[in-house]
């Protein structure tokens, strides 16, 4: 009889405003059936860490936003992820940092609405460019993702609480403690020791290091 | 890509450049001069390194291997051979990354070009010839072109590959594309492939 093998836990930080993000998540969603791992989502600060290490938006660079526009095209296709650089102007609003707060709300009191609700975000900002700093944005994306409707006026009003403010740099600084400098920043967690990995295209050594296999992009499993 | 060129129906063209340039003209800087992303960088080469089977070892300094020290020299001896005897070409590239990222060895002074040739195979006679070239403008300008060249695809860093699919170039930067390029290649993406690995340790 085969032992039972506890799962592997793999620790996703992210921030709704990075593409390269979205890539992940849904990758990391499909391969949680897949691979014996426990998928904690952190929805974290892209803010609060490039402030911390000194590094810059990538998108701040013309010749890196020309190739992730053309990056991001591509890897939608090989995904089947609807995914597509928002313009500069929506990229770069402080007001963003509104959307992290309210997954962070929804990990502190309704965590089983956290994938859905990422996703909503997403699909707003990056699939259909769409606002998602608003309160009228927010309680849409919070409806859509099946959010009850009479719970997210009460949700929505969580972006301003401390607690709220405190949990998300909270995730911020722990991700950070594990050396990120970017999004997504994975971490895997394998015999004890973290192993931090940046970015959506290190998942063949990441199924190497946990002793899985990468089947691909898995398009079959898009929720597109 | 030199296992690949075995496995897929490509046509590999090596385009020795010069990376300075290429950061000069796409007014980037190196990713290792924010420290978390030099730590990360030490970690994740060995860890690709290890899966690929590529001989690996960060160099003790490499701040001054990459930013003091750099690749001019080495740069136009790549060109000078891709002018005059191409066959040589890979052979002299892996020699000369054997130098810096595995026994930590130079790669800027005459000597150091002259073992990196001898290992590949290069006659020493014209080796020699070919490295008292490397000053003439015919080579400064080629290796300057290869670098333009990169630019006008849209790079910003090293390595950038540009695959001509269905008439169209295709610029993927980085070395972790490569089964998204095999998608669109219309090609297998079979992995590391470490049996046909030509860097010996």
């Amino acid at each position: 009889m085969a032992a039972l093998r506890s799962r592997k836990v793999v620790e996703l930080f992210y921030d709704v405003i990075s593409p390269y993000s979205w890539v992940a998540f849904e990758v990391l969603c499909r391969y949680q059936t897949r691979w014996n791992i426990d998928l904690q989502l952190r929805p974290f600060f892209i803010g609060g860490v490039f402030k911390e290490t000194g590094n810059k938006p990538p998108a701040l660079l013309a010749a890196k936003y020309t190739y992730a526009q053309h990056d991001l095209r591509r890897l939608a296709d090989f995904y089947k992820i609807p995914v597509k650089m928002p313009p500069m102007e929506r990229l770069m609003r402080r007001e963003n940092v509104n959307s992290n707060r309210l997954l962070t709300a929804v990990t502190l009191d309704c965590p089983e609405h956290l994938e859905n609700l990422s996703r909503e975000l997403w699909m707003r900002v990056m699939a259909r460019d769409q606002d998602i700093t608003e309160p009228a944005s927010l309680e849409t994306a919070a409806t859509a993702a099946g959010i009850p409707s009479d719970t997210t006026p009460q949700l929505l009003s969580r972006i301003r609480d401390d607690d709220v403010k405190a949990a998300l740099k909270d995730t911020t600084n722990q991700a950070l403690a594990y050396g990120a400098f970017g999004a997504p920043t994975i971490v895997a967690h394998i015999e004890g020791t973290p192993v931090m990995i940046w970015g959506s295209d290190r998942f063949p050594l990441l199924a190497h290091l946990l002793g899985e296999r990468w089947e691909g992009p898995l398009r079959e499993m898009a929720k597109y | 890509m030199c296992r690949y060129q075995q496995k897929w129906n490509i046509d590999l063209k090596l385009r020795p450049f010069f990376l300075s340039g290429i950061m000069q003209g796409a007014d980037n800087r190196p990713p290792g001069m924010v420290p978390a992303k030099a730590t990360y960088m030490g970690k994740d080469l060995k860890r690709l390194t290890d899966m690929y089977q590529v001989p690996f070892k960060l160099p003790s300094n490499p701040a001054e291997v990459m930013f003091i020290k750099g690749s001019i020299n080495a740069g136009r001896f790549l060109t000078a051979v891709d002018m005059n005897c191409d066959q040589y070409l890979e052979e002299l590239t892996r020699q000369l990354f054997l130098r810096i990222y595995y026994r930590d060895e130079d790669i800027t002074e005459p000597a150091s070009l002259m073992s990196a040739a001898a290992k590949a195979g290069i006659p020493e006679d014209l080796a020699k010839q070919l490295l008292s070239t490397i000053k003439d403008q015919a080579v400064k300008d080629r290796l300057r072109q290869n670098t333009q060249a990169a630019l006008d695809h849209g790079a910003f860093g090293s390595p950038t590959i540009v695959a001509h699919v269905d008439g169209k170039p295709q610029m993927f930067f980085g070395s972790d594309r490569m089964e998204l390029m095999a998608h669109m290649l219309g090609e297998k993406w079979y992995g590391p492939l470490p049996e046909l690995a030509k860097a010996k340790m």
